[in-house]
């Protein structure tokens, strides 16, 4: 068949939802009118405004959506609140609020204003633009080259009750640079938390990303992350999800340059109705570069979890190391867990693989511990922290290891 | 001590133990042989008290107490110990971290005082010695990359650890050569004690060489169908199971 004579039927129905952003639309032009920053600002808020009021919020109708929808827990939001995000001094760090520092660097308003969204499936850019749309709170973090801050660095992003929020984050890290940085989410109430970051490293820079989330049970989290990693660059994320009703962890990371690595680990602890989705595209660019996702998830009661992990390892990028493993633990029949590993390969010298496993408390090691004298919760406790711990293999400091696991026994307690 | 009536158990609706009588006093190492398919492994399982396990009709009693409907941790602070004939791998979990798990939960239902880290390194380190034990193989994760004669010491350690009063080991030699057995059953004979008793599941006859019981059972389709002193145990090696069941083995 020619092209001239192809026919393309549209779809029914469309995938695009315009009715379900009706809320965070209203709010834009009160919101615009308190804004006194620049022109560039202005046009990446309506750049937002534009795509938004196009297509809605995400639904499952959308390929990369399938499993999580957010349109019920959001529907109900009509005030934008303002974060307040606070963090320790640590020498070496320049973090600074962004109002002020994207007037004032110019790395900052090129992070923000000049960064392109993905146009991968998973990686929908619907909420990036929403974050956009309504950009104002946020922090950026700034290494210099060469700067190696041994002290990490905290940062806590407080939300109240009963309010929409978007948060930003611009970190980068300078060449041959090191920071660590301990995210905590902890906000009480019902809120939707909207985040949009993104993060450089420079070449021979190295980031260890801990983030901790735990918010309310009743807030909505989601979270669009970017990451470019340079030559010889290191990025290592450390997630551990506890926290809100649903949430959405969106993670895009590019290796640019030879020898960039990024180690993506997250766990996933659920219970109740929560639903805890992690969706990550790691794209290797450049020959010689390394990437491993690594999830582990467990689901209790009627939670839902959700893995979608995408390598994608362009032409040019030979001898590429990318792993992805995700395995998951259902500790009850109402709970469900979903999984998307992919691997898209277009180079043809490249090591990579990919796993899923779901399945239930393995019988045998309960045995064994129970005929040891341990009770059934504590070695069910035991099984389960070491199972999670895995993942935070990579946290060097022995401090923040043990914060993790701590943060591990207080949910295994509950 | 230990006091076996009547037991018939079944697995998804299997009969596998069809009637089994046995009582091994205070003190005493009773042998069980038999051919595959005997009913060993499942009498060591029902004994430690594993799920799946239906029993149909009779009782166990340990103490004179009836130990089935208790849970393996409450058997095992009864009193109860199996050694695995394979050892469960349970990655993440440190060897030090389970041994001192263990050994305090139980100490817990006894009753007794829970071992303070000082107090459990010093216990530890004595009986590690006695069994070749390297500090290495206790850093590391419970049975992950342990060698055979590494896991079946490793179960001994446990025992010892824990001072049951009956212990069962269910095929201990397996996999084992002859060096790695000797040291293995060294370390159960100097556990052998007038307060405790241990049912030794084995299907040769060499492990007994080594540890020598006071009675040895022969265990066929379900039933104990011979009992003797050590010395059935070197008849047994001649002739074979064939000859006492009557069928090929």
């Amino acid at each position: 068949m020619s092209a001239e004579h192809k026919i393309m039927q549209f779809p029914v129905k469309s995938p695009y939802h315009p009715e379900t952003a009706e809320n965070v639309l209203r709010g834009f032009a009160a919101f615009q009118a308190e804004q006194a920053d620049s022109a560039e600002l202005t046009d990446l808020r309506i750049e937002g405004l534009n795509y938004v009021t196009q297509h809605g919020l995400p639904t499952p109708k959308l390929e990369g959506w399938k499993y999580t929808n957010i349109i019920p827990a959001v529907r109900g939001f009509d005030r934008l609140g303002t974060v307040r995000v606070s963090s320790n001094t640590v020498p070496g760090v320049i973090a600074q609020p962004l109002v002020k520092s994207i007037v004032e660097q110019d790395w900052v308003k090129k992070l923000i204003c000049d960064s392109q969204t993905s146009t991968d499936l998973n990686i929908n850019p619907i909420l990036w633009h929403l974050a956009n749309m309504y950009f104002r709170d946020g922090v950026s973090i700034d290494v210099p080259a060469n700067t190696e801050v041994k002290e990490p660095l905290e940062i806590v992003m407080e939300c109240d009750d009963g309010a929409f929020y978007v948060v930003h984050t611009a970190i980068r890290v300078g060449a041959n640079a090191s920071l660590t940085i301990i995210e905590d989410h902890r906000g009480k109430g019902k809120f939707w938390k909207n985040r949009l970051s993104h993060i450089t490293v420079a070449p021979g820079g190295h980031l260890t990303h801990i983030r901790i989330q735990d918010d309310s049970k009743d807030a909505v989290y989601t979270q669009n992350t970017k990451v470019t990693v340079a030559k010889d660059g290191h990025y290592n994320a450390v997630a551990l999800y506890t926290g809100a009703a649903i949430s959405r962890n969106q993670i895009h990371v590019l290796l640019t340059e030879p020898g960039a690595l990024c180690h993506l680990n997250g766990a996933s602890l659920m219970r109740g109705k929560q639903h805890s989705d992690t969706t990550i595209l790691v794209e290797h660019l450049a020959p010689h570069c390394e990437s491993n996702q690594n999830m582990r998830t467990i689901l209790d009661d009627q939670s839902h979890g959700v893995f979608q992990g995408k390598v994608h390892v362009h032409q040019i990028a030979q001898k590429t190391d990318g792993y992805q493993l995700s395995k998951a633990i259902l500790l009850s029949e109402g709970a469900e867990m979903d999984t998307k590993p992919e691997l898209e390969i277009y180079a043809d010298d490249v090591k990579c693989s990919h796993g899923a496993t779901t399945g239930r408390l393995e019988d045998e090691p309960m045995f064994y511990m129970r005929s040891r004298g341990i009770p059934e919760a504590e070695a069910r406790a035991l099984l389960i922290e070491s199972f999670v711990a895995e993942i935070f293999d990579e946290v060097k400091g022995e401090e923040i290891r043990e914060q993790l696991l701590e943060r591990v026994r207080g949910w295994l307690e509950k | 001590m230990l006091q076996i009536k009547n037991l018939h158990a079944a697995i998804d609706g299997k009969e596998i133990l069809k009637g089994i009588n046995l009582s091994i006093p205070t003190g005493e190492v009773h042998a069980i042989m038999g051919p595959n398919g005997s009913g060993k492994s499942t009498l060591s399982y029902v004994l430690a008290g594993r799920d799946g396990y239906e029993i149909t009709q009779g009782e166990i009693l340990l103490n004179g107490e009836n130990i089935m409907e208790m849970a393996p941790e409450e058997r095992a602070a009864a009193g109860v110990f199996l050694a695995f004939q394979y050892p469960v791998e349970i990655p993440g979990v440190q060897m030090t971290t389970f041994l001192k798990t263990a050994l305090n939960a139980v100490r817990k239902q006894r009753g007794q005082k829970e071992l303070d880290a000082l107090d459990f390194l010093k216990l530890m380190k004595k009986k590690q010695k006695e069994l070749s034990i390297s500090d290495e193989m206790l850093k590391r994760a419970v049975n992950v990359g342990f060698s055979g004669g590494e896991k079946k010491r490793n179960e001994v350690l446990q025992m010892a650890m824990l001072e049951p009063t009956l212990a069962v080991l269910d095929e201990t030699d397996s996999g084992l050569d002859i060096d790695a057995l000797k040291i293995v059953a060294d370390g159960v004979n100097a556990l052998r004690d007038p307060k405790r008793s241990f049912l030794v599941i084995t299907h040769y006859q060499r492990l007994l060489d080594y540890i020598v019981p006071d009675k040895v059972h022969v265990l066929a389709n379900g039933k104990i169908i011979k009992t003797g002193d050590a010395e059935l145990a070197k008849e047994l090696e001649k002739t074979g199971y064939a000859g006492l069941t009557g069928e090929a083995a």
